[in-house]
């Protein structure tokens, strides 16, 4: 494999990457963008639009939320632990990066809410087709589309594999290794890197975060996320900021289980601990962080969801109390299927007993405790909830058997953080002072969450990804420019 | 070849009269959607993605199953072709989970990469999710057929690229399915050649994590053949075995040699790290490809000698210090390259631990002394009895370069009292000492300290020279052993007594002699940074009586800083193109890595030696074809036998006719058990001659541009 030249390399091409890329090439900068995967995207293809903030919509929609509010409520929620100096940029920006998305001909379906606790800041992406997971994906096929027209080279599964610097400790190329395993080098004056984080490596997980995959963490495993950025950064002299998991609630413990199954036991009724008492406002698992946290801070990290045939019987005749734009179909109509498929396979995380000592047993809980924890829910249910505040119209008694249940562990989607970067998305050592020619973007960049990840102002992931990856691309065509 | 002209999206292009329109598109850097279309199989037009429109025909065509026509307009954009592709794409998605999370194929998913391409997001139609049932009946290869979209390329490619059959379509309960065509795999002849996981466009048939390496650094063939990439040397494997199963033993000891110039040596030695890849490992037990290569290579008949290059003489002079695997291996590409080597050698004769450290009823001399006869006659010249105390002096005398090769012939000593007693040995002298013909007295009882392959080297040789009653000892628990499993179990069978995870304590003595080893039990072994780390178990320390006792603890070079070369823990320091810190000094081998095996010594030589000969002004190839070419038959058909054949074993000596002399004990094999243990091998490479999937992204640079 010959070596290359050009003026800024990316590495990997999810939304940062692309959009580092197509904002780098509109700037006047050569790019190459190498991609390790088949197909570009990332993680984001997956997923279903970005956060915006003062876009047109919101103002169809009649939405209020400003820049002003959501930088206040992110700092609040925060504890101000995080960069506002980024977080201010990275919001202010956000609202005109949804024209420049449409620009490229990326529509959008509107401003929505995750939850309704949230404020509607995600900009769910257009497909012909009805709201829905993989939405997103049209975002990065426009990405790639006008990267491509702008002259991007873009060389798929190609992985970075080092940052060179010259003797001035300037970025002067990046190692790259193709899929025949052919190392060889990119010249370049600078380098973005925007690799996603490590997601799907075990390994990496345990040593930064002391979270071991599988037990404590049930988090996407994507494949193809490894930690290569942060690897790279910080051998290149990044300061090794502390890498997260950006927490969600795992239901099922990563077992496959039927939609209508998860969508039942997501629903807001009673949830207990391993001593089988109530830990939570059940309302507030609608915020998977929030449900994430509760669990991790349980015995054995585990949390109990329980519904009782009443209840199932009244969701699949009349569909969910509760929908979300992941899961907006309301129907769980093959509820009993799905359920009596995962149980016989031997699920290790979904149960069904005919009495709750019965269940209180398969779960290992004291089943004196649960009864009484049960009884008293029921009789909330007559009047308000004492214990927890829950609102009434999710108040649903507990009586009758069969009693169906699902566990739910610390889950999230990939890591987050690591590489120390400022407000230009400049890559900075243990002094705060930038490597030249360095940037980073997206996943292996955002330290912004701190220690819980921001549900309240939805679409954080990919409007990040998307913003700080256009930072990134006019920092570094600006400096290879000077 | 007859030509037609056609126009594509209002391209002029000229194709071959036997492509198909999506063939000709592709070719010309069109994209068209495809799916069940693969280069390598027969169109079948079920999955109606690389519809078009053609000029003058009602409807649309699929362009993978129509042939190009003179005069032929066609467009791929047309609107009621993307109509049609894009309902194809929602009717897929139907079944199949809409949600990437958790498929192991997410970023390698042709269906995603479609789904991307045609703008269908699969929410139209109301979804018919299938029963989440994973096979794992195969024991390479898992079926999670809810994500199967009937494509067919699986069946096709079993049935038309390998002639098996194991898969194919049935009704089951209403709906479409791909099966297996029998009761079970066996009946259904698999012959797990992973054809079907290589076509599968999305994540319903894959293999089992842990079957290959998933490591972006290797490339597709050394992913898919993993006992080539598991050889130092990447000998081709799957290719001489195939010469072995066709009988041509002699092609296939040419394979071998292509990488190493010593097959026989390695036939008997080599620490085979190919079968421990073996993807039949995970089946019936690896290929037992050592002995397999020992057969060939006894049956070498020379005619490779006319296909070995030898470059005309450069001028440039090369010394070698050590003439081990490492050193012979250099000295004889470096020769074939043109340049004048002298080999020096410390001790009496050539061939390193081959000679001084492995023992004779491991390796017979005769074959060692064949193959060193084999270096010697491309014109190395070996001058033995040659102390070389310094390499940089020796590079004065008018060397362009010298090649450092010292090996370990040094033991480490552990710092016990007593461990300077008459009757306390090092590994490294006491073997060395049985070669020499003056081997050191033992006594009735022998303790061996250690739990490599030395360690039993050691025991085994002290029973053959009287010891009553040998044990080993290490620190390792017996899974845990670095030896090789055959040979403990060897001396095991011989009746060597092996003490697993115990440390040693001291050396009893009285009067200056040696009575026994003191070790105490231990638990929750480690080696951290600091060495090892572990529990003592209280009331656990015994003492095994020893008059004589062997360390076996690992061994360093036999240089110091006189040596004129930079060190570190006693090994020589290398730069990746093992250069040391001296210009024109290079080093491998194990003076370089630590005790290792023949096999990384040859291969680490073999580079080392392309980075002087580059040095030297040459262009550092020393590849070289000596085997014929070989055709592969990709169509494997059926073998319902396959899972009832088991790993050969080689004949062995018997116990007591074996433990009292150093002649050869493991006879390896015949030539009938050669051909049936060759006619084991999976032929892993021939999935790598199947065409890679190709994604709408790998066209786009091409097309400049999408949609």
């Amino acid at each position: 494999m010959e070596n290359l030249k050009t003026q800024l390399v990316v590495i990997a091409g999810g939304p940062s990457g692309l959009s580092a890329a197509v904002q780098a090439a509109e700037d006047g900068a050569e790019v190459i963008l190498i991609e390790k995967a088949a197909i570009t995207g990332g993680a984001a293809n997956m997923g279903m639009g970005p956060l915006g903030i003062g876009t047109k919509y919101q103002q169809q929609q009649m939405i209020d939320i400003t820049v002003e509010k959501a930088f206040n409520m992110f700092m609040d929620y925060t504890h101000y632990n995080v960069d506002a100096r980024l977080i201010k940029r990275y919001f202010e920006q956000s609202g005109e990066t949804i024209e420049w998305l449409e620009d490229l001909g990326v529509e959008f379906e509107g401003a929505f809410k995750y939850f309704p606790q949230s404020e509607a800041t995600w900009h769910i992406v257009k497909t012909g087709n009805k709201i829905g997971p993989r939405a997103a994906g049209h975002m990065n096929k426009a990405l790639l589309n006008r990267a491509q027209e702008l002259g991007v080279k873009v060389l798929l599964e190609t992985a970075g594999k080092k940052i060179l610097k010259d003797d001035e400790g300037k970025v002067c190329g990046v190692v790259a290794v193709n899929k025949d395993g052919e190392e060889f080098t990119i010249e370049c004056k600078a380098a973005v890197i925007a690799t996603g984080g490590a997601g799907c490596n075990k390994e990496f997980i345990l040593e930064e975060t002391g979270l071991e995959q599988g037990k404590d963490m049930f988090n996407f495993a994507i494949p193809g996320l490894m930690g290569d950025g942060l690897k790279m950064a910080w051998e290149a002299g990044a300061d090794h900021l502390p890498v997260r998991i950006e927490q969600a609630c795992d239901l099922g413990g990563g077992e496959e289980a039927s939609g209508s199954v998860k969508n039942v036991l997501r629903q807001p009724n009673l949830i207990v601990n391993k001593f089988g008492k109530r830990v939570m406002n059940e309302e507030y698992a609608q915020n998977t962080t929030y449900l994430s946290n509760v669990a991790m801070h349980q015995k054995d990290k585990v949390l109990y969801s329980i519904v009782d045939s009443t209840i199932v019987k009244s969701y699949v005749k009349n569909g969910v109390d509760v929908t979300s734009l992941v899961t907006p179909d309301p129907d769980v109509s093959d509820f009993y299927e799905g359920m009596d498929e995962v149980v016989s396979k031997g699920s290790k995380n979904f149960f069904k007993a005919e009495t709750i000592e019965e269940l209180a047993e398969m779960i290992g809980v004291d089943a004196e405790v649960l009864e009484e924890t049960i009884d008293d829910y029921n009789d909330y249910c007559e009047g308000r909830d004492e214990e927890f505040f829950k609102n009434y119209r999710y108040l649903r008694k507990l009586r009758k058997g069969p009693f169906y249940c699902g566990t739910y562990h610390p889950g999230g989607y990939g890591t987050v953080g690591g590489i120390r970067i400022n407000e230009n998305c400049e890559v900075c050592d243990k002094d705060f002072m930038p490597i030249p020619g360095l940037y980073a973007c997206g996943a292996d960049s955002c330290n912004i969450y701190d220690d819980s990840y921001m549900f309240l102002l939805p679409g954080n992931s990919m409007g990040y990804a998307v913003n700080t990856g256009r930072i990134a691309g006019m920092e570094a065509a600006e400096y290879i420019e000077d | 070849m007859a030509t037609v002209n056609l126009t594509i999206d209002g391209k002029s292009i000229v194709a071959d009269e036997s492509k198909t329109v999506l063939e000709a598109a592709l070719d010309n850097g069109i994209y068209i959607p495809h799916l069940c279309h693969h280069n390598d199989l027969h169109p079948n037009g079920g999955c109606r993605l690389c519809v078009v429109k053609q000029d003058g025909v009602d409807g649309v065509i699929t362009s993978c199953s129509t042939k190009v026509k003179e005069g032929m307009v066609i467009n791929t954009k047309d609107e009621t072709a993307e109509k049609v592709r894009k309902l194809s794409c929602d009717l897929m998605f139907k079944t199949h989970p809409s949600e990437c999370v958790g498929c192991p194929k997410y970023g390698k998913c042709q269906l995603a990469s479609i789904s991307q391409y045609v703008g269908d997001s699969g929410r139209d139609l109301r979804q018919q999710k299938l029963p989440l049932i994973e096979n794992e009946e195969n024991p390479l290869m898992l079926h999670e057929m809810y994500r199967c979209i009937l494509c067919g390329r699986c069946v096709r490619a079993c049935s038309e690229l390998r002639g098996v059959g194991a898969l194919k379509f049935e009704k089951i309960d209403g709906r479409m399915k791909v099966v297996i065509n029998g009761n079970s795999l066996e009946e259904a002849g698999c012959q797990f050649c992973g054809a079907c996981v290589e076509v599968c466009p999305t994540g319903s048939i894959r293999d089992k994590v842990g079957v290959f390496k998933d490591d972006p650094g290797l490339s597709r063939e050394m992913t898919l053949v993993p006992c080539s990439e598991g050889c130092p040397a990447h000998i081709n494997v799957p290719k001489y075995i195939r010469f072995i199963k066709e009988g041509n033993f002699p092609a296939a000891a040419a394979t071998v040699r292509e990488k190493a110039p010593f097959p026989e040596s390695l036939g008997y030695i080599c620490v085979h790290s190919c079968e421990l890849q073996c993807k039949r490992n995970h089946l019936d037990g690896p290929l037992s490809i050592r002995n397999l290569k020992r057969f060939a290579a006894s049956q070498d008949d020379g005619s490779w000698k006319e296909k070995a290059f030898m470059k005309a003489a450069t001028g440039k002079k090369v010394a070698v210090i050590g003439a081990g695997p490492a050193g012979l291996t250099a000295g004889y590409y470096l020769k074939k390259l043109g340049h004048e080597v002298t080999i020096f050698e410390k001790l009496p004769k050539a061939g390193g631990q081959m000679r001084y450290g492995i023992p004779s009823y491991r390796l017979p001399r005769e074959v060692l002394d064949r193959e060193i006869a084999e270096i010697e006659a491309v014109g190395v010249e070996i001058k033995c009895n040659s102390d070389v105390k310094s390499a940089t002096e020796l590079k004065a005398q008018g060397y362009d370069a010298v090649f450092v090769s010292v090996g370990t012939h040094a033991g480490n000593k552990l710092p016990l009292e007593g461990n300077d007693l008459p009757g306390v040995y090092l590994n490294a002298d006491f073997l060395r000492a049985i070669n020499l013909d003056e081997p050191l007295p033992v006594g009735d009882n022998v303790v061996v300290l250690g739990g490599g392959n030395v360690a039993i080297d050691c025991a085994e040789s002290a029973l053959r020279l009287g010891a009553k009653h040998v044990v080993m000892t290490c620190l390792e628990a017996a899974d845990k052993m670095t030896a090789s499993e055959e040979e403990v179990t060897w001396a095991k069978e011989d009746g060597i007594v092996v003490e697993n995870s115990r440390t040693f304590d001291a050396i009893e003595s009285e009067n200056g002699k040696v009575t026994g080893l003191t070790v105490t039990g231990i638990e929750g072994l480690k080696f951290g940074p600091k060495g090892p780390e572990f529990t003592r178990i209280p009331d656990s320390t015994v003492t095994f009586p020893a008059d004589t006792i062997i360390f076996a603890v690992g061994q360093h070079p036999d240089i110091d800083e006189e040596f004129g070369l930079e060190l570190n823990r006693g090994r020589v320091v290398t730069s990746d193109e093992h250069k040391t810190s001296e210009d024109g000094i290079y080093a491998a081998g194990d003076a370089v890595t630590g005790t290792r095996s023949v096999i990384a010594a040859i291969a680490e030589a073999r580079e080392a030696v392309s980075e002087i000969d580059k040095y030297l002004g040459g262009d550092g190839n020393i590849e070289e074809s000596l085997a014929p070419e070989q055709t592969l038959n990709p169509c494997i058909g059926k073998n319902e036998d396959l899972t009832k054949t088991h790993r050969n074993e080689p004949n062995v000596t018997d116990i007591e006719a074996r433990k009292c002399n150093f002649e050869p004990m493991d006879l390896g094999f015949d030539c009938s058990k050669a051909g049936c243990e060759a006619s084991r091998c999976l032929q892993c490479d021939l999935r790598v001659q199947i065409s890679p999937q190709k994604f709408w992204s790998d066209y786009i640079e091409e097309e400049g541009g999408q949609q």
